[in-house]
C-alpha cells in the first residue's frame, strides 16, 4: 500500500499543499481529480521525487520512504508519466523502452542490441501491448508514445503507476485501449493513480476517487459513488455554484445568440484544398457560424489546417470574404485574417520565456498595433488589458511571464492573441486541452462571442462534448478526406463518436 | 521516522544565501550590478589610483568598442544565436576603413566599413534563416572566410598612413569623458529604443522565446533573423572603424579576441544563451564587470598572464550564480 500523510509543500513562502492524505492499495485505480491550481501535480511531483523540501512521511508497503530524487521514487516502485513524455526522440521504441536498463553487450560499456529488443518486444507483450519496436519514436503518434512511457515504466517493476492526464490528447478508441489496459494493470496488482479532468472517465474508469482543492482533500470515496455531475460540484466548491457554470451546458453559459441572421455570407472558403497527396477537400464557413472539425488521431485534422494557413505546401485555393489569398504562408494569412490557433500551446503556441502582454501582441502587432514600424505601447496596452479581463486570466497582469501561468490561463492567453488580431476567419486546434473546467467553460463563451462578431470558426478538438456544445455543424475528417458534413443537432456524442469511428476502419 | 525536511526557514538560511536569493529575485542584471559595486568599492579603499577620473575615463576608454560589439551580440543572443564572425568582421571594418581613407576620404572610409560590417551580418542573418543552418557553423564558416580574404588582400601587412586627425574620433575626449563612450551610449539608447519600441524589437524576443510559435503567429522569421544579424554586423563593423581610429593602423590580426569577449560580457550580464530574454543593460554591466577586473588586475600589478583566467574564473562564478538562481526559481 502506498500511503502520503500530512504532505506539505511550500513555494516561496506560500504553502501550496496543506497536510494532504493520499492512499493508493495494490490493484486500485484510484482517480486524483481538481482543478487546475488545485495541487494535483504538486502531489504527484513530491511522490515523484522532484522535491526534496517537502514534509509529511510516505510509505510503501510499510516501509517509509524519502523520496527527493526521481531515481529514488522509480527505486521505491513509483513510476510517473507526465502529460509531456520524457522520451528521446530519436531512439527507437525498443531502446526507449530499455533506457537506463540496457543489457551489457561484450567489451566495456558495450549494448547488446539485438538481446535488448527481444527483451523490450517481451516487455511489451506481457502487458498485452504491440509496438513498432524498430521505429524512433519520433515518428509515432501521441498514443503509441505514451505506450512506449507505460511499458518502460512497467518493465521496471513498478507496483505504482501514476499518469497525469493520460487521455488529454488521445482520440477516443485510443482512450477505450488506454483503459483496457489500465484495467489489466489494476488486475495484475499494480496501483494505478489517475489524474484527469474528464470527469465522465474518471466515474468510469477510477475504484476510488479523491477531490482535491485548494491544496487540500475535500473527498474521498468510491468512483460508484460519483456522477460527472456531482464530482464537478465538489471539484468547484459548491460557494462557487452560483455564479458560474459547473459544466458547460449545451448553448452555452451567457452564450451570445448563434448567428441570428441564419446563414450568413460566406467568410472563409477552401476550393479542392489538396494535402501532401490527399484528395482535394472543400469547405465553406458562414461569417457568425462555428464548424467542428471531427476525426481521429491521424485523421489529418492539424495538417488541414496547417494547410490552410499556408504552412504546408498544398494545391488548390482559400478565400477570406471572398477575395483569394495569394500565396499563403502564416504570414499573409494572418494578415488577411485567417488564423490558426495552434495545438499544443508550450510547444509552437505561446512564447514562454516572453510575458503575456508579448504574446497577446504577437500577431497583432502586424497590422493594427503597430504603426511605422514603431509599437503603439499604449494601445497595446489598453488591448491587453482588456483582454485579460474579458478572458479572465488570473493574475490579470500584462508583465507576468506566460511559463509561470497555469493551462487554463496560458491557454486563455493563446487565444486572446488571436482575438488581439481581430480574426475573419479562424481554426482553433485542441482549443482547451488540459484545460480545467471553470477555463474551458470561459474560453468556449469567448469562442462564441467571436462567432457573435461575424468570424467563421472552425474547431478541431478530441472532446465531443466541447464540439456538440459549440459547433452549428460537423465536418467528419477521416484520412484527409471529409466524409460528412450534418448539423451538430443531428449527432449526440455516441453517433458522433460512431460517424468518426466507422470511417477509420474504411 | 519520517521524510520530514524543513521547509525554508530564514533563521536557518545561510547569509551568502540569503544575499544572493535576494539579488537573484530582481533578475540576473542587478545581482550582477551588486558584484560590480562590491569590486569597485573594494578598489576604491584599497587602490587610491582606482577612483581618479583618469584611471575611470581609461577604464570606459578601453572597454566602449568591445561594448558596442557586445550590444549587437546581446540582439543575436535574445534571437538565440550568436555571432563568432564579429573579430574578423572588426579586422575587416579597420583595414578597409584605412584604406579607403588614405586613398579616397575620411566619410567614405567610415561609410565603407560599417557597410562591409552590415553585409557580412546579412549574410549570416541569411544562412541561418533561409537554409536553417546553425549559428555557430555559419558564423565560423564567415569568419575564416573574412579573415582568410583579409590576409590574401594585405598580405598580412598592416594599413598605414590614416591622418592623424582621425584618431581625435578614437582617442580624444569631450568633457573629459572619450569620445568612443560616448558612441557607446549612443549605440546603447538605440538598442534600448529598438527593443523597447519597434515592433522588430518586439519580434526578436518572439523568435528568440519559440521560432515555431511566432512562424505561426504570422512573424516574418527569416527577416527578422537576418535583421539581427545584419545589425550585429554593423555594429562590429562600427567597432573595427574606432578601434582604427585608437590606434592609427588597420591591422589584420586586430579584434581576434572580440567574439567570445562579447560574448562573455553579454552572458556575465546574466543572459541566458537560450534566448528570448535579456536587456541592453545586461551588455553594459557585464562589460564594465569584466573591464573593470582586468583594470584592477593592472593596478595591482598582476602580470597579464594571470588575467584571461582571472576573467574565465569571473565567468564561471557571475554565470554560474545566476543559472542556480534560475535553477531554484524554476523548482519552486
Amino acid at each position: 500500500m502506498l500511503t502520503m500523510t500530512q504532505i506539505r509543500k511550500s513555494f516561496g513562502g506560500i504553502e501550496v499543499l496543506h497536510g494532504v492524505d493520499f492512499t493508493v492499495e495494490p490493484g486500485q485505480v484510484h482517480a486524483l481529480v481538481g482543478h487546475n491550481g488545485a495541487g494535483k501535480s504538486t502531489l504527484m511531483k513530491v511522490l515523484g521525487g522532484l522535491y526534496h523540501d517537502y514534509s509529511g512521511t510516505i510509505t510503501l508497503d510499510g516501509r517509509t520512504q524519502h523520496l527527493r530524487t526521481p531515481k529514488e521514487s522509480l527505486d521505491a516502485g513509483v513510476a510517473i508519466i507526465y502529460q509531456d513524455f520524457a522520451l528521446v526522440p530519436d531512439l527507437d521504441v525498443a531502446h526507449n523502452i530499455a533506457l537506463g536498463r540496457e543489457p551489457g553487450g561484450r567489451g566495456w560499456g558495450g549494448v547488446a542490441h539485438r538481446a535488448l529488443a527481444r527483451r523490450s518486444a517481451q516487455e511489451a507483450e506481457r502487458f498485452g501491448i504491440t509496438l513498432p519496436m524498430t521505429t524512433p519514436v519520433r515518428r509515432l503518434g501521441v498514443a503509441d508514445q505514451q505506450l512506449t512511457e507505460i511499458v518502460r515504466a512497467l518493465a521496471r517493476d513498478v507496483s505504482y503507476l501514476v499518469m497525469d492526464e493520460p487521455t488529454a490528447r488521445l482520440a477516443p478508441a485510443e482512450r477505450a485501449q488506454l483503459f483496457r489496459i489500465i484495467a489489466q494493470l489494476a488486475e495484475r496488482g499494480v496501483g494505478v493513480v489517475y489524474i484527469s479532468h474528464f470527469l465522465d472517465e474518471v466515474v468510469e474508469v477510477a475504484d476510488v476517487v479523491t477531490v482535491l482543492r485548494d491544496g487540500a482533500v475535500r473527498a474521498v470515496g468510491p468512483a460508484s459513488d460519483w456522477t460527472a455531475d456531482t464530482l464537478a460540484r465538489e471539484l468547484v466548491g459548491e460557494d462557487e455554484i452560483g455564479d458560474r457554470p459547473v459544466v458547460p451546458a449545451p448553448g452555452g453559459p451567457a452564450a451570445p445568440a448563434r448567428s441570428e441572421t441564419g446563414a450568413g455570407a460566406a467568410r472563409l472558403e477552401v476550393r479542392a484544398l489538396a494535402v501532401e497527396g490527399r484528395p482535394p477537400t472543400d469547405l465553406t464557413v458562414a461569417a457568425g457560424e462555428i464548424v467542428a472539425l471531427a476525426g481521429l488521431v491521424g485523421s489529418g485534422r492539424t495538417r488541414w489546417a496547417r494547410a490552410l494557413i499556408g504552412d504546408l505546401r498544398t494545391e488548390g485555393r482559400v478565400l477570406v470574404d471572398g477575395r483569394p489569398l495569394g500565396r499563403r504562408n502564416p504570414r499573409t494569412s494572418a494578415r488577411a485574417g485567417l488564423l490558426l490557433v495552434p495545438e499544443d500551446r508550450k510547444v509552437n503556441g505561446l512564447v514562454l520565456t516572453g510575458s503575456v502582454r508579448e504574446n497577446i501582441e504577437l500577431t497583432a502587432l502586424g497590422t493594427h498595433l503597430s504603426r511605422g514600424g514603431l509599437v503603439r505601447l499604449a494601445t497595446v496596452d489598453r488591448v491587453v488589458r482588456d483582454l485579460l479581463a474579458r478572458f479572465r486570466v488570473l493574475p490579470p497582469r500584462p508583465e507576468i511571464l506566460t511559463k509561470n501561468l497555469s493551462g487554463g490561463n496560458a491557454q486563455k492567453v493563446l487565444v486572446a492573441r488571436a482575438v488581439a488580431a481581430r480574426p475573419k476567419a479562424i481554426v482553433l486546434d485542441q482549443p482547451t486541452a488540459g484545460v480545467d473546467i471553470g477555463a474551458k467553460a470561459e474560453l468556449h463563451t469567448q469562442v462564441r462571442s467571436m462567432a457573435a462578431a461575424g468570424t467563421a470558426v472552425v474547431v478541431i478538438s478530441d472532446d465531443l462534448d466541447e464540439m456538440l456544445d459549440l459547433a452549428d455543424r460537423v465536418v467528419v475528417l477521416a484520412n484527409g478526406q471529409m466524409i460528412q458534413d450534418a448539423p451538430a443537432a443531428s449527432f449526440d456524442r455516441a453517433s458522433l463518436l460512431a460517424a468518426m469511428s466507422r470511417t477509420a476502419v474504411a | 521516522m519520517s521524510a520530514v525536511t524543513e521547509t525554508s526557514d530564514a533563521a536557518q538560511t545561510p547569509l551568502w544565501r540569503r544575499v544572493t536569493t535576494a539579488l537573484g529575485r530582481r533578475g540576473g542584471s542587478s545581482l550582477l550590478a551588486g558584484i560590480l559595486a562590491l569590486l569597485v568599492l573594494s578598489q576604491l579603499l584599497t587602490t587610491p589610483a582606482f577612483g581618479r577620473w583618469a584611471n575611470i575615463a581609461n577604464i570606459l576608454q578601453q572597454n566602449s568598442i568591445i561594448g558596442i560589439v557586445a550590444c549587437g551580440m546581446l540582439l543575436m543572443i535574445i534571437l538565440g544565436g550568436f555571432d563568432l564572425s564579429v573579430g574578423a568582421v572588426g579586422a575587416m571594418s579597420s583595414v578597409l576603413a584605412a584604406t579607403v581613407i588614405v586613398h579616397v576620404g575620411t566619410p567614405a572610409g567610415i561609410v565603407a566599413a560599417v557597410l562591409a560590417g552590415l553585409a557580412v551580418g546579412a549574410a549570416n542573418g541569411a544562412f541561418v534563416a533561409l537554409l536553417g543552418m546553425s549559428p555557430f557553423v555559419v558564423t565560423l564558416g564567415t569568419q575564416s572566410v573574412v579573415l582568410g580574404g583579409l590576409f590574401v588582400a594585405t598580405q598580412a601587412n598592416p594599413v598605414y598612413g590614416v591622418p592623424e586627425s582621425f584618431t581625435r574620433l578614437g582617442l580624444g575626449r569631450i568633457a573629459g569623458i572619450p569620445i568612443v563612450t560616448i558612441i557607446f551610449a549612443a549605440v546603447v539608447v538605440v538598442i534600448w529604443a529598438t527593443l523597447r519600441f519597434s515592433r522588430f524589437g518586439h519580434y526578436v524576443y518572439a523568435v528568440g522565446g519559440n521560432r515555431e510559435a511566432a512562424r505561426l503567429g504570422g512573424v516574418n522569421v527569416p527577416l527578422v533573423t537576418i535583421g539581427t544579424y545584419a545589425i550585429g554586423g554593423t555594429l562590429a563593423g562600427l567597432a573595427g572603424v574606432l578601434l582604427l581610429a585608437q590606434t592609427g593602423i588597420g591591422q589584420p590580426a586586430a579584434a581576434s579576441t572580440w567574439a567570445l569577449s562579447a560574448i562573455a560580457a553579454v552572458v556575465v550580464g546574466g543572459v541566458p544563451l537560450s534566448g528570448g530574454v535579456g536587456k541592453v543593460s545586461a551588455a553594459v554591466l557585464g562589460t564594465f564587470l569584466l573591464g573593470v577586473v582586468s583594470n584592477a588586475l593592472n593596478l595591482n600589478g598582476v602580470s597579464s598572464y594571470w588575467q584571461p583566467m582571472v576573467t574565465g574564473f569571473v565567468i564561471l562564478i557571475a554565470v554560474g550564480i545566476d543559472s542556480y538562481q534560475r535553477q531554484r526559481r524554476a523548482s519552486r
